[in-house]
């Protein structure tokens, strides 16, 4: 495990001399920006509306964290979920098709060193795209009184989801020598992970609530969810250290297993 | 230095290396021929690591390759068919790169990159992007990066691959460099493969002949050469035997 950073480094540096951190990175900030101006605008919406309205109910109920940062939250999450993929889809795909796979697997390097390592590159990187995340709530600090708790325990929440998005397209690009296809798995991978809810909700219709709240269980979105409401429970960082943990293995299998093919 | 005992590896059904054995000694050349397909690049896989054997073992400069793995691996300098470079990155980066996986220590690191650079006449591409060097320049850094760490053995896989008539001058005279001795010790103990036989002629000292996955020949260049028999009459003799494999043989890839 010595080389991990060493590995790391390498990784995070080919990012940033190759076109794909510029790019991702000025693709994420403009849509960050978007998707905030949006959910400010509508926040605005609905504020004037229920002034007008005189509805004095709704008016006390909605609040800066719910319905403007929660969403904003909700909205870089699916951002995540098509970006992260063309991060990490060249993490060992890339490797396969330098030949440099050959010169890591000679190298007095551990199947750790090597797989830890681009976790780690990766997910520094999408600690990058955290920060700018950041950036947008911060600005409400200085204009309005959202609460602070709840607002960075929603980017917490971005920032685990993003980190099992990278070990699930790290696993991905583990398994192919082709960035594209490793893409496409990742992206399916990562959909499935998310709309479990969706067939859970079918499951209960069917009359099996046990597999369906199974199903919920293991999908990113409800964990998500309570960390954006600001409820900060370790069942649901277990959760992300988990799903974490279970792709980083997956990865160390599939590129051990690749050499006794 | 280099010793491979009964060394095999199937691919399914398919026998790539059969029970391979040779030993090799400090500072030797030794010319590791056999026609495409035979398992030459297998058998160098098996030696550096990267892929294990099914059957048998080999043993680096005293470390067996299963039981003490990473210590066979640091004694080992690697060129693969294809050099392992990454194009992005510039060339001291990229040798920097490799020295630290390759466990020099942190403080003679920047010596070991500048040793690696002079030796393989790279000092003045040092911070050229790898992806705009020329082939032949390709070849140099990845011998470089096989060098980087001073490994006592080094295998070369096809070395001059794809290379004009001058730069094949350049690399050979580099490994013919990289053999001989230094300060009173042979320095590196060397397998190169190759298809080239001048180039075998040229650089080494020993010849193994592999074909269809066993070794068929192991002699030194002066006892095959004597006489004024040539190395392709060998070659040719050994590998033709059995001139209907050779027919079924044609249409197989790369070894």
């Amino acid at each position: 495990m010595r080389h991990v950073s060493t590995v790391a480094a390498r990784e995070l540096r080919s990012l940033f001399v190759s076109p794909v951190a510029y790019g991702v990175l000025s693709l994420f900030s403009v849509l960050a920006a978007v998707f905030f101006i949006l959910n400010l605008a509508w926040f605005n919406e609905q504020l004037f509306y229920f002034q007008q309205m005189q509805a004095m109910e709704q008016l006390e109920r909605l609040n800066l964290n719910e319905h403007l940062i929660g969403e904003f939250y909700g909205s870089m999450s699916v951002v995540l979920l098509f970006l992260i993929p063309g991060v990490t889809m060249g993490l060992f795909a890339a490797e396969k098709t330098n030949g440099t796979q050959e010169l890591l697997m000679t190298s007095p390097l551990s199947i750790w060193d090597v797989v830890l390592g681009k976790l780690v590159g990766a997910g520094a990187f999408v600690l990058i795209l955290a920060v700018i995340v950041g950036l947008y709530p911060a600005l409400l600090f200085a204009y309005g009184d959202p609460e602070l708790g709840p607002t960075l325990s929603g980017l917490l929440g971005v920032l685990l989801v993003g980190w099992t998005y990278v070990a699930v397209g790290t696993f991905a690009s583990s398994l192919t020598k082709s960035q594209v296809i490793a893409f496409l798995i990742t992206f399916v991978m990562m959909l499935v992970l998310m709309l479990l809810p969706a067939v859970s909700d079918l499951g209960l219709a069917v009359g099996a609530p046990a597999v369906g709240q199974a199903l919920r269980t293991l999908s990113t979105a409800p964990h998500f969810e309570q960390l954006v409401k600001g409820v900060v429970d370790t069942g649901d960082l277990a959760y992300f250290a988990a799903a974490i943990a279970t792709f980083a293995v997956l990865t160390k299998t599939a590129v051990e297993s690749a050499r006794w093919r | 230095m280099i010793e491979a005992r009964a060394l095999s590896k199937r691919y399914g059904d398919l026998v790539a290396v059969d029970g391979v054995d040779f030993a090799i000694g400090r500072g030797e050349v030794v010319g590791f021929l056999g026609p495409n397909g035979a398992g030459k690049t297998t058998t160098m896989r098996m030696l550096t690591g990267f892929l294990p054997p099914t059957n048998g073992t080999a043993v680096i400069a005293g470390h067996d390759i299963f039981a003490e793995p990473l210590a066979a691996r640091r004694a080992v300098g690697y060129l693969p068919e294809t050099p392992p470079l990454y194009p992005e990155m510039t060339v001291a980066s990229y040798l920097r790169y490799v020295a630290s996986i390759k466990d020099v220590p942190r403080r003679a690191r920047r010596e070991a990159v500048d040793r690696a650079l002079e030796r393989c006449g790279l000092g003045a591409v040092r911070w050229r992007v790898i992806g705009t060097l020329s082939k032949g320049f390709r070849q140099r850094v990845g011998l470089a990066q096989a060098i980087v760490h001073d490994p006592p053995v080094l295998i070369l896989d096809e070395p001059t691959i794809g290379l004009d008539p001058l730069q094949i001058q350049e690399i050979r005279g580099l490994i013919s460099a990289l053999a001989r001795p230094r300060d009173g010790a042979p320095e590196h103990t060397v397998i190169l493969s190759t298809h080239i036989l001048p180039e075998v002629e040229a650089i080494c000292r020993r010849v193994i002949l592999i074909h269809e996955g066993r070794k068929v020949v192991d002699a030194p260049l002066e006892e095959l050469t004597r006489g004024g028999r040539r190395l392709e009459e060998i070659f040719a003799r050994e590998t033709t035997r059995d001139a209907a494999r050779v027919g079924a043989r044609a249409g197989e890839g790369a070894g």
